[in-house]
């Protein structure tokens, strides 16, 4: 008897153990469905197709996550401001979002490896007369709220000092339809968006002339800080990613030409 | 599910820029209501003044700023004109967006009060020798402007909450600008934004009981 009430208390705190010890890998892998914060207004890693469903790098990147997960995928469209709250109001689990790993938020989310790298590119407005990066100093420029591109171009223009105004838009749409209206003399984006977007034809009136001289942008997976198992996980499927060739094939699908390095020279991680 | 924890200090350490933020955002809408007080007297003029198409302007005016959504109208001054060739600085452009919903609620505002005004009051200054513009300017518009005070003080708080639409057209100088920036650069998005919920609310609190003060000193009889 007494031995009977030994397994049942055991039983019933191992139980309990358990389930409060589910983390978020688990709690995914248990409810079947992997939802990813994306931004969906940022081509040609997230954006819409013709029938309105999301589509790019971003949104296949998530459909492996889930398939490698083997469960079903959610993508939840995010705008850049958006994705912090929506990871810790718990609307998504984990943001392929195109984010830049500055160590000033991983006090805040936890990163992954890198999973893909941009440059940057600047666009102008073709009357501006501005050929390069440095001749944008003495002009508006602007790029989107919340970006790297915008974060970095901010501190240039603050050090160029009068005369040189910087302006964020909320979306790429606004900041090229502002460029093209000669609101703004240039603009800061990655190479991939300045390229979709002066070959769209969508605008009239500008050109990409030249690259910015910011670091390289590493983009990382993000989740909450203290999923270390779920972390784990995502940094193994971005090696994977890679080594198996789906990064090369994702990259020639959606973006082409010469594949970016993920690794950084001289040091681990 | 929602475990989060919050650090202020990190924060803290940016409010002096959210508070000159405040002050941006206190200048917009100061600006916006001034503006919009003597455009919406305008536009009551304007449609008392029998001439149909000034009273066709002015119901426009009013039409589009009271059923279409302000972020529409803080939008259209900066791209909409934009596409005519003229452009304005984000502030400017948040500044015209609010004064035209300003004045056409205010408009409307005065239109409501006027009505409270006895007919009779406009004759007795006629027979006392005032000619129309006088009795108007004397009697009717000062009695209007007290009419309308505290409606006044509700446009002026909705003046402030509207500058935080300002970030669509490139602000990021007013408060809610300069938030959503170190928002970008920290991720600490509920300390930073609660501390921009606090700060609108007690500038808008001051307004509404510093107003409701004034009234009360004001317009004894």
């Amino acid at each position: 008897m007494k031995k009977f009430a030994l397994t049942a208390v055991l039983l019933a705190t191992t139980g309990l153990a358990g389930a409060a010890q589910a983390d978020k890998l688990d709690d995914i892998i248990a409810s079947g469905k992997l939802r990813c914060a994306v931004v969906l207004d940022f081509p040609p890693m997230g954006m819409r197709d013709n029938n309105n469903e999301p589509i790019g790098f971003d949104v296949d990147y998530c459909n492996d996550l889930a398939a490698a997960l083997g469960v079903e995928a959610e993508i939840v469209e995010t705008p850049f401001p958006e994705r912090i709250p929506a990871l810790m109001s718990g609307r998504v689990d984990v943001g392929v979002a195109s984010t830049s790993d500055t160590l000033e938020r991983a006090k805040t989310v936890g990163f992954t490896v890198p999973y893909f790298a941009f440059d940057m590119a600047v666009t102008a407005n073709s009357e501006s007369g501005i050929d390069s990066f440095e001749a944008m100093k003495g002009h508006t420029v602007g790029a989107v709220a919340g970006t790297y591109e915008a974060i970095a171009l901010e501190e240039y223009v603050n050090a160029w000092g009068e005369g040189s105004t910087f302006r964020p838009y909320q979306t790429q749409a606004d900041v090229f339809l502002a460029l093209s209206q000669g609101q703004l003399d240039a603009t800061v984006s990655t190479s991939t968006v300045a390229q979709a977007t002066v070959k769209s034809d969508n605008f009239n009136g500008i050109e990409v002339v030249g690259k910015a001289p910011f670091d390289i942008d590493y983009v990382a997976l993000f989740t909450r800080r203290d999923e270390y198992g779920f972390l784990n996980y995502l940094n193994l499927f971005v090696n994977q990613q890679v080594r198996t060739g789906r990064y090369e094939e994702l990259y020639e699908k959606w973006i082409g030409g010469e594949l970016p390095d993920l690794t950084v020279q001289g040091v681990y991680r | 599910m929602f475990d989060y924890t919050f650090q202020w200090k990190q924060v803290l350490a940016r409010l002096p820029k959210m508070l000159d933020g405040a002050m941006v955002t206190m200048e917009v809408a100061v600006l916006s209501m001034l503006i919009g007080i003597v455009l919406a007297i305008v536009l009551t003029v304007m449609r008392r003044s029998g001439s149909r198409p000034l009273a066709a302007f002015a119901t426009t005016w009013v039409e589009v700023a009271r059923n279409t959504p302000a972020l529409f109208q803080i939008y259209m001054a900066h791209f909409g004109i934009a596409s005519f060739g003229i452009h304005f600085s984000p502030f400017t452009s948040l500044l015209i967006g609010i004064t035209f919903n300003n004045a056409g609620y205010l408009a409307e505002n005065f239109r409501g009060a006027l009505k409270a005004i006895p007919e009779t009051q406009t004759r007795a200054g006629r027979s006392l020798g005032m000619t129309s513009s006088q009795s108007f300017r004397f009697i009717i518009l000062p009695q209007m402007l007290r009419i309308a005070f505290l409606p006044m003080t509700n446009q002026m708080v909705w003046a402030i909450l509207m500058t935080s639409l300002g970030v669509t057209v490139g602000m990021n100088t007013d408060l809610y600008g300069v938030t959503q920036d170190l928002n970008a650069l920290t991720f600490r998005t509920f300390e930073l934004f609660a501390i921009a919920g606090v700060i609108f609310y007690i500038i808008t609190k001051v307004i509404t009981l510093g107003a409701r003060l004034a009234a009360a000193r004001l317009f004894r009889y």
